[in-house]
């Protein structure tokens, strides 16, 4: 079995499409590889193979078609049924910071996309500011 | 094998929460000697700066590592005085009853549904720190109303004491805004302005507000008029300039505790480990469970301020009995369990003794202390009338975008049902407005990501979904003021008790058809609020959600404990219907005095902090005059 398709850097690629969040906004946490090395811990070495061997392909055939790569994720990965649900583990990895109810680290609870999809922050950590909650949340343009 | 300490104290108070602290700071620094007795792990009394820096981050490492971040997660629960907590509440049925899982054995028919922290500084560790003041009218609920009892102490009585209370805790506020039913700035004394000004309210409160103030709603077919006013809490905020007073100190030729005046500024308290860390909140909103820079009030703020060569603190000592003289009735000790370290079953027992006693070990606890010793109960009133705010919560989508999760945890709230005629029928409330979406009663964001992700939604759609939904999250409360109820009670059993061998508080608990018909109340005029705001609701209760549902008229309700848990010592004006005197002396031991909420013969609206820490000066002034006498 040809293992180097499991890669950091696919995970990451592959976790933009599964998140919504590019590639600089994901790295900004740095979890990539706390989060990376959560999946190769908890799922078979046989099943990440498949999963990022499907990975592969899918990037492949549809050669950055944002479309196409959405319509393969939806029939190809999201399935509970495929690939033991590595898919909605990683969304679920980098949205929440937990494996299921357990928070990965100090680290991975602070970092959570939700917090910054909500315009908030994680309770307890990146505090805004004294008076910051009677305004609009500040936002940095992203283009 | 028993240990008698050899020394002798003037006072030996057992918890070192808000109510022992303020005993300690007050009675310590007029000269008295005073030995505390605290549960809780040595680690966690730290003052010297490291060491409490180092304890209190662990505290919120454990709070980040917490996969339900309820209110005591950040802290130890040591089986050795455990902790109650809110995970361990679960539905009482035919086949779980009694429910055991915690440390409180829960006879229900309904589970109390409130928590409290055992450890150094206490409950205020994790409690919200909303302080306003309760009504004149509250003191008087049998008079006007035909419910509950009276105090035997009026609002004006009490209004000295609540300037101390609001100056050691460190009030935000502004006294203007304090205008409702029964309530206006004559409530304060002329010219009184809090510590320290309000804390702004939240942006969400705006989005609500601009809706809701003056909105006339119905109920019962009567009209009233809603209004929104900023809540004033212990947390830091700019100091007002026009704020006059240092601190609390005893007038030994008046014979009266007084505050002294100060022509500086007030100065914000910062954090245990360093004064000048907090002096602002920094809006971390996490002040449940945990504030990380200690801008929120906390006991230890006050217990810090003691004198130290006055105080003596025994901590991982857990007070079990109380020993009395068979002939005076005087308490003549307190038996307490040392335990070696976290967990042990390995302890020593000893026996503390003073002058006078004061159990501070919060409400349940306290009945519990006095019901194992037999003693204080000649009302047989001790463990009764167990209360807490029973919070119906509501929630919906806004239309808008108003950015909950963020701030302190409610800065607005809306006074107009606290006191009126309905109080004959139902029950009064507060409505805190959230600003921390729907996290309470359904787990968000987490549960709004999970459930989007299992629906299939990924990528950018998710995202976006998300942004959209979790903006618009609109959560109200409806903190609805429990009655007295005999029934309502802590007993204990020989079949229940902790690894120290000390008994564990059994509950009976329930909720009447007075605070029923306030839910129906609180929801009907929930009703209106969302749909002036064109908030869709997504409230929706069962017994899964949350195991503390009823039913009333045929419409089931869930609510939630607010961890203010009242009455189980009741201050009265006659012994035969009451443990404490106004001075929160027991009536039957001369040298026992009581001091926490235990003590309120009624709950009122507001939160009861504030209240029983002002009653808890009171208790401190009448300490030092027997003393002196
Ligand atoms: C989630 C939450 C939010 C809250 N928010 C608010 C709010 O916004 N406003 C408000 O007014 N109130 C609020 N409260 C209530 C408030 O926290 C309590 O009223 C207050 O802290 C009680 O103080 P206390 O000193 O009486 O008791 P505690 O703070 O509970 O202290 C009791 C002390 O006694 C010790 N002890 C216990 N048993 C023993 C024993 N056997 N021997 C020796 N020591 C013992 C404990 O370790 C502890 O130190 C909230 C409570 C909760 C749970
Ligand atoms: S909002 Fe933050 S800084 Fe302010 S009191 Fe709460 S936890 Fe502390």
């Amino acid at each position: 079995m040809n293992n180097h398709v499991v890669s950091s850097n696919t995970f990451l690629t592959i976790s933009t499409y599964l998140t919504g969040y590019s590639e600089v906004e994901l790295l900004g946490t740095g979890m990539l590889e706390t989060y990376f090395n959560v999946f190769l811990e908890k799922f078979s070495p046989e099943t990440l193979h498949y999963f990022f061997a499907e990975v592969d392909e899918i990037l492949l055939e549809s050669a950055g078609d944002e479309d196409q790569i959405n319509a393969a994720i939806a029939a190809r990965l999201i399935p509970d049924s495929a690939y033991d649900g590595i898919a909605k583990n990683i969304i679920l990895v980098w949205y929440t910071g937990n494996w299921g109810s357990d928070v990965i680290s100090t680290q991975s609870y602070q970092q959570g996309l939700m917090w910054d999809t909500a315009e908030a922050h994680p309770p307890g950590a990146k505090q805004p500011g004294y008076g910051s909650w009677a305004n609009l949340p500040i936002r940095i343009p992203t283009k | 094998m028993e240990k008698k300490t050899k020394e002798e104290f003037d006072v030996v108070i057992v918890g070192s929460g808000i109510a022992g602290s303020v005993l300690a700071k007050t009675l310590t620094n007029a000269g008295k000697n005073v030995l505390l007795l605290e549960a809780g792990l040595q680690a966690g009394m730290a003052f010297d700066p490291e060491a409490a820096y180092k304890n209190y981050q662990y505290y919120i490492d454990t709070f980040y590592k917490a996969s339900a971040k309820v209110p005591n997660s950040p802290y130890p629960n040591i089986k050795d005085a455990q902790s109650i907590d809110v995970l361990d509440i679960e539905p009482i049925t035919q086949t779980n009853s009694p429910s055991t899982k915690g440390y409180l054995v829960q006879a229900g028919p309904l589970p109390f549904g409130s928590d409290c922290l055992r450890g150094p500084g206490g409950t205020t560790l994790h409690w919200l720190g909303s302080t306003p003041r309760m009504l004149p009218n509250d003191f008087q609920m049998q008079t006007l109303y035909g419910q509950g009892v009276d105090w035997p102490i009026t609002y004006d009585e009490l209004m000295p004491y609540y300037e101390m209370a609001e100056n050691e805790i460190g009030v935000s506020g502004n006294v203007e805004d304090q205008v409702g039913p029964d309530m206006s700035i004559e409530n304060y004394g002329e010219g009184y302005v809090f510590p320290m000004k309000e804390i702004p309210q939240s942006y969400l409160d705006q989005v609500c507000i601009e809706k809701t103030q003056n909105l006339k709603v119905k109920l019962y077919g009567k009209e009233y008029t809603i209004t929104c006013i900023s809540t004033p809490q212990g947390r830091n905020s700019i100091p007002n300039p026009a704020y006059k007073f240092a601190g609390t100190y005893w007038n030994k030729k008046a014979q009266k505790l007084e505050l002294a005046k100060n022509n500086e500024e007030y100065e914000p308290v910062g954090a245990i480990w360093d004064q000048n860390t907090g002096h602002r909140c920094e809006g971390n909103a996490s002040c449940v469970p945990i504030c990380p820079v200690q801008a929120k009030y906390n006991a230890l703020k006050t217990l810090r301020k003691s004198d130290p060569k006055r105080l003596k603190i025994i901590t991982q000592a857990v007070a079990s009995k109380i020993y009395t003289d068979e002939i005076t009735n005087a308490i003549t000790g307190i038996e307490y369990k040392k335990y070696k370290y976290e967990n042990s079953t390995v302890y020593d027992t000893a026996i503390a003794r003073g002058k006078i006693y004061v159990l501070a070990a919060s409400a349940i606890e306290n009945a519990k202390i006095l019901l194992t010793s037999g003693i204080a109960n000649s009302s047989d009133q001790v463990g009764r009338n167990l209360m807490d705010h029973l919070v119906m919560l509501t929630w919906g989508l806004l239309p808008e975008k108003a950015y909950p999760y963020r701030g302190p945890g409610s800065t607005t709230n809306i006074p107009t049902f606290r006191d009126g005629e309905f109080r004959k029928e139902h029950a009064a409330w507060i409505s805190p407005i959230d600003n921390w979406g729907w996290s309470w009663p359904v787990f968000s964001p987490g549960s709004d990501v999970s459930s989007a992700v299992s629906s299939g939604m990924f990528g950018k759609k998710l995202r976006s979904h998300l942004n959209d939904v979790l903006p618009r999250q609109l959560l109200l409360h409806f903190e609805c003021e429990q009655t007295p109820d005999p029934n309502n009670r802590v007993t204990i059993d020989p079949q229940y008790k902790d690894q120290l061998d000390n008994y564990r508080p059994v509950i009976h608990y329930n909720a009447s058809e007075y605070m029923k018909k306030s839910f129906e109340a609180a929801k009907k005029v929930s009703d209106q609020i969302f749909a002036a705001n064109g908030v869709e609701d997504y409230t929706a209760y069962s017994v899964a959600n949350d195991p503390d549902y009823v039913t009333y008229k045929g419409q089931g309700y869930n609510f939630w404990g607010a961890g203010h848990i009242v009455g189980t010592h009741r201050m009265g004006s006659s012994k035969e219907d009451s443990v404490v005197d106004k001075n929160q002396r027991t009536w039957d031991h001369e040298n026992l005095y009581l001091v926490g909420c235990g003590n309120m013969p009624t709950l009122g609206t507001s939160n009861p902090t504030l209240t029983m820490t002002a009653l808890s000066f009171k208790a401190a002034e009448a300490i030092l005059k027997q003393l002196e006498n």
